[in-house]
């Protein structure tokens, strides 16, 4: 369906304020009411339509299978019931919407409902409704921009309904999630929705500055379903009559709204104003600007200067990454990743593709990992459409992939998976004939690329062009060519152009020197997105003196801070009389790295474990046992100590020696706990011991901490619980392990556990805090 | 607004010395510009029943000792809601990605920064109803008023779609940093028998304390 944005579209007002005038008790389910109470629906709907509603939602707001679980009702008994209603009451005056609201249990990584499981249980009601003969499918009350994304996909892939998305907003401008407008915008836009909009959380006036912003972040219809004003908090009661809130809303239409309607406090009366209001109106003209941009749901990031994407995630060239690959050690990819944030990345390239690596199912992994704990936009870089479509599908904002290429192959495989996803490409631009000797050639395949990409609905400013990099010692005259290439692509055809240009000086003296004056001169053709090792300094000092001269920094400001730091913090590098096991006890993480690569020019990795690194971290764990010490200090000792554990795996790497053997140990929260901050307080500094600690995460039930002990031969668990109500799942995993043939030996902890209490469920230990689970393991596993 | 001293209770660290203490304070300073707590509350009558303390207004009952005894003397009673929301959760997770040592403390400034925010929803009740006495605050899970109720409260509250705020079904809030609470409201001075005998309207006259007793013996 394609909405005439110009037409003036009148939904409904609130469904749980009228049913709570039929009669509806409080903790009553209200979407069972349409097989209890078919009337009062029929009722309900025929009275928006009365009023003027175009379009009403069916009483499905909470039909999903989560909140009817234990009801002794199906999904698709409650929705179909629930569309029948509304076409009862509306036959052909109006169309019905199945309504989906958020599933009242946050999705990873805040909370433990995955990806997965939510498109699952979206899929289920959209599918209900279509097959009842739903007109639409309306998402709305949404905070989290993922949610919404899984409720979205379920549309689109089980349904050929129109997708009406609405998300509730706060005052600064943001979900309760801390989504952005643009994030939103963008993202949905991308995905395919065919109107996006705002309802719910506030009142019309509160929410117009952030519909205006709305209006000039998509070229969608944008739809306005407010609450009647501002709610009393002593009664609850909400603060605008009907003409009041018609009289605000003409400020949306005008300000380009063409959907719109009502929310919580809202009823046919106050549709009868707007309606009465608003009819003769035209919606105001809108201003979009397109751009290209990439986002998380917090990090909306237009794309208007210059911009690093750094490149350090691959394991190409890198032993310790490769090893952390194979051995699953997402936190070593999360720890690369933290470097470039830190450093000045805008974006973060991220290619997983290695031999023996499952990257189809590992890219996805690292996206939700890496979406955890970062916050940049992701450029997902794999010549597997599988792969790129697993990344896609789970990230959670807008992202870019890298990249398609100019052969027909190429642009079938990936361009479909792009428009699909609503992600940025990169357009190689090389093809069957192999790379190009000129620019003309280069341009030739980048307007081939985008003529394609733009056919298939995807806008010009999501296709970012890489012109080439070659080596300039084995082909001289390609650098110029590129140059050119990057100043066309940039000046005439008006696209964003990437260049990885550490390339250029491979097997020249000075690299860096080279590297440096070619990123220069690519910036200067109008190189917009360089991809670099944003570690180098020499490198991202020249960007930061080019956005001075372009300037993207205002008053010089990232420059002088960036300089006018180092001049002042040099002479401190003189604490040379530092030892290795001071640096680790004062929790100095880089210092202890340092002094620990020194250490190794005379001492084995293993005599670096036995005589510093363990030493030191028992003397801040008896300072702590006997209150000298504190938390804080007990894990900055365990994180410095961990940066020497770093050293030694990427020295054992390079060698291709074997790791250090330690003895593995699984730790989790158990079932139904979300708390997981003590969890991960012993598996810091349990690492640091030397211990490899297998995260099962939080939440996680028996079953799933049986099969990691049987499948990787644990002989030590550690569980975590926070709550009274999470006892009896810690108490039915114990006895879950201890039926095994061979049960693995038990810790157990966190604030409600007590040593008579972990005696009385049978687990071996009670670990009081993170140094006591250290003592234990030590007693019964015996080394580190 | 941030107590400080609460902040190093909740980490186990009362104890702190000086660095300790001022790396706190700079982790409490940067919690308190990025993260503001909201609040929503609901005021209802109470009603004295055997069964329990019924607010009727809202058709919550509170049943057990803790809520008649905390509830004796009151008239009304507000259920609160209180959060950090989720924005400081995202940062603690991306805290701890980073630096658990800092993680810790903002996890300790965090327990501190809601209650500051439970403070400033107190007063505006007491603002908001001139001469009306407050018992102190009191949440599921104190005594034996029970955990279970937590799903009724956000629900009465619309706790979800107004602060975003869940329970999740082994009775856990989200975020995090979420508190709710019941505060009884009465027309004559209330007992500080939570906080104690220092913060008591009567702690020059009280009977009990010339006894040597206090009135949550």
């Amino acid at each position: 369906m394609t909405i005439d944005r110009q037409k003036l579209i009148f939904l409904d007002g609130a469904m749980g304020t009228m049913l709570q005038r039929k009669g509806l008790q409080p903790g009553e389910n209200p979407e069972l009411l349409n097989l209890t109470r078919p009337e009062w629906m029929r009722d309900i709907h025929a009275a928006y339509v009365e009023a003027g509603s175009n379009i009403v939602y069916a009483n499905t707001f909470g039909a999903n299978g989560r909140k009817l679980a234990g009801t002794g009702h199906t999904v698709e008994e409650v929705v179909s019931a629930a569309v029948r209603n509304g076409k009862a009451a509306v036959g052909d005056r109006a169309l019905v919407a199945v309504d989906m609201g958020p599933l009242g249990e946050l999705l990873e990584p805040m909370g433990t409902l995955t990806f997965e499981e939510a498109y699952d249980l979206f899929a289920e009601v959209v599918k209900a409704g279509a097959e009842a003969g739903a007109d639409l499918a309306v998402i709305e009350t949404m905070t989290d921009l993922y949610e919404t994304k899984a409720a979205l996909l379920a549309v689109k892939e089980q349904t050929s309904l129109p997708a009406f998305v609405t998300m509730t907003f706060d005052e600064n401008g943001r979900t309760f999630t801390g989504c952005t407008v643009a994030s939103m915008a963008r993202t949905l836009e991308g995905l395919g929705a065919d109107a996006i909009g705002l309802n719910c959380s506030l009142g019309p006036k509160q929410l117009l500055p952030i519909l205006q912003e709305l209006c000039s972040q998509t070229r969608l219809p944008v739809i306005a379903k407010p609450n009647a004003g501002l709610p009393d908090p002593v009664d609850g009661h909400y603060d605008l009559t009907p003409a009041e809130f018609a009289q605000a809303m003409k400020d949306a239409v005008a300000a380009g709204v063409s959907i719109i309607g009502g929310c919580c406090g809202t009823d046919p009366e106050y549709i009868r104003a707007l309606h009465e209001a608003v009819k003769d109106m035209q919606p105001g003209q809108r201003s979009y600007v397109e751009q290209s941009f990439v986002c998380t749901p917090t990090n909306a990031l237009a794309l208007d200067g210059l911009h690093v994407i750094g490149e350090r995630i691959n394991p190409t060239g890198k032993k310790r990454f490769q090893q952390a690959l194979l051995e699953n050690d997402l936190d070593y990819i999360v720890d690369v990743a933290i470097q470039q944030v830190d450093a000045g990345a805008a974006i973060l390239d991220v290619n997983v593709g290695y031999p023996g690596v499952d990257e189809v199912a590992m890219l996805p992994r690292v996206v939700k990992k890496l979406q955890a704990a970062v916050d940049l936009p992701l450029q997902l870089d794999s010549t597997n459409p599988a792969a790129l479509e697993a990344g896609l599908r789970v990230y959670n904002g807008k992202a870019a992939v890298n990249s398609v290429n100019g052969e027909e192959k190429s642009m079938a495989a990936i361009l479909p998976i792009v428009k699909k996803y609503g992600a940025s490409v990169v357009a190689l631009t090389l093809d069957e004939a192999g790379l190009p000797k000129t620019a003309e050639q280069r341009i030739a395949i980048a307007q081939r690329i985008l003529d394609r990409a733009v056919s298939m609905g995807i806008p010009a400013s999501d296709v970012w062009v890489d012109c080439l990099t070659l080596t300039v010692s084995a082909q001289q005259d390609q650098a110029v060519e590129t140059l050119k290439a990057v100043q066309y692509v940039t000046d005439v055809m008006k696209l964003k152009t990437v260049l990885g240009v550490s390339n250029i000086s491979f097997g020249l003296p000075n690299r860096m020197l080279m590297t440096q004056t070619f990123l220069i001169r690519a910036i200067q053709c109008g190189l917009s997105l360089p991809i670099v090792n944003p570690n180098q300094k020499e490198i991202m000092d020249a960007i930061a003196a080019c956005r001075v001269l372009s300037g993207q920094d205002g008053e010089c400001r990232a420059y002088v801070d960036r300089f006018a730091g180092e001049v002042a913090a040099k002479p401190v590098a003189a604490a040379s009389s530092l030892t290795l096991d001071e640096a680790i006890i004062r929790g100095l993480r880089s210092d202890a790295a340092k002094l620990a690569k020194d250490a190794l020019a005379s001492e084995t990795e293993l005599q670096l474990v036995e005589g510093h690194l363990i030493p030191a971290l028992d003397k801040v764990g008896i300072d702590y046992e006997q209150g000298k010490a504190f938390l804080p200090q007990l894990l900055g000792a365990a994180q410095a100590a961990q940066s020497v554990f770093e050293v030694i795996k990427t020295s054992l790497a390079e060698k291709g020696g074997e790791a250090l053997k330690k003895h593995r140990v699984a730790i989790a929260t158990v079932q139904g706990d979300i708390h997981d901050i003590g969890k991960n307080i012993v598996k810091t500094v349990m690492e640091n011991y030397g211990y490899e600690m297998i995260d099962l995460g939080r939440d996680v039930p028996p079953e799933t901490i049986v099969q990691a002990v049987q499948e990787q031969g644990i002989r030590l668990v550690g569980l975590s619980a926070l709550m009274t109500t999470t006892l009896p799942a810690m108490e039915e995993t114990v006895r879950q392990l201890k039926e095994l043939s061979a049960p693995p030996c038990i810790m157990v902890g966190g604030a409600v556990v007590t040593e008579e209490y972990a005696a009385r469920m049978g687990a071996d230990a009670y670990a009081r805090d993170a140094r006591a689970a250290v003592e234990i393991a030590r007693r019964l596993l015996g080394g580190n | 607004m941030l107590d400080i001293d609460e902040a190093l209770r909740y980490l186990g660290a009362s104890g702190a010395d000086e660095a300790l203490r001022q790396r706190m304070e700079g982790v409490a300073q940067d919690a308190e510009q990025r993260f503001v707590p909201r609040f929503i509350y609901r005021v209802s009558a109470v009603e004295h029943r055997p069964e329990g303390e019924w607010l009727s207004d809202l058709q919550l009952l509170l049943p057990g000792n803790s809520a008649r005894k905390m509830l004796a003397e009151c008239q009304r009673a507000a259920v609160l809601v209180c959060t950090l929301g989720l924005g400081f959760e995202q940062h603690m997770r991306l805290t701890q990605a980073r630096d658990m040592s800092q993680a810790v403390l903002l996890d300790a400034c965090g327990s501190a920064l809601v209650e500051a925010g439970c403070d400033a929803a107190e007063k505006e009740l007491a603002a908001r109803f001139p001469g009306v006495y407050l018992t102190d605050r009191f949440s599921p899970g104190y005594g034996d008023l029970p955990l279970d109720l937590q799903p009724a409260i956000c629900r009465i509250t619309d706790s979800q779609r107004r602060l975003g705020v869940y329970v999740t079904e082994s009775c856990l809030m989200t975020p995090q940093k979420s508190v709710t609470a019941i505060i009884g409201m009465a027309d004559k001075p209330q007992r500080a028998r939570i906080r104690g005998c220092a913060y008591c309207a009567m702690k020059d006259t009280c009977a009990l304390r010339k006894g040597g007793h206090s009135c949550d013996d």
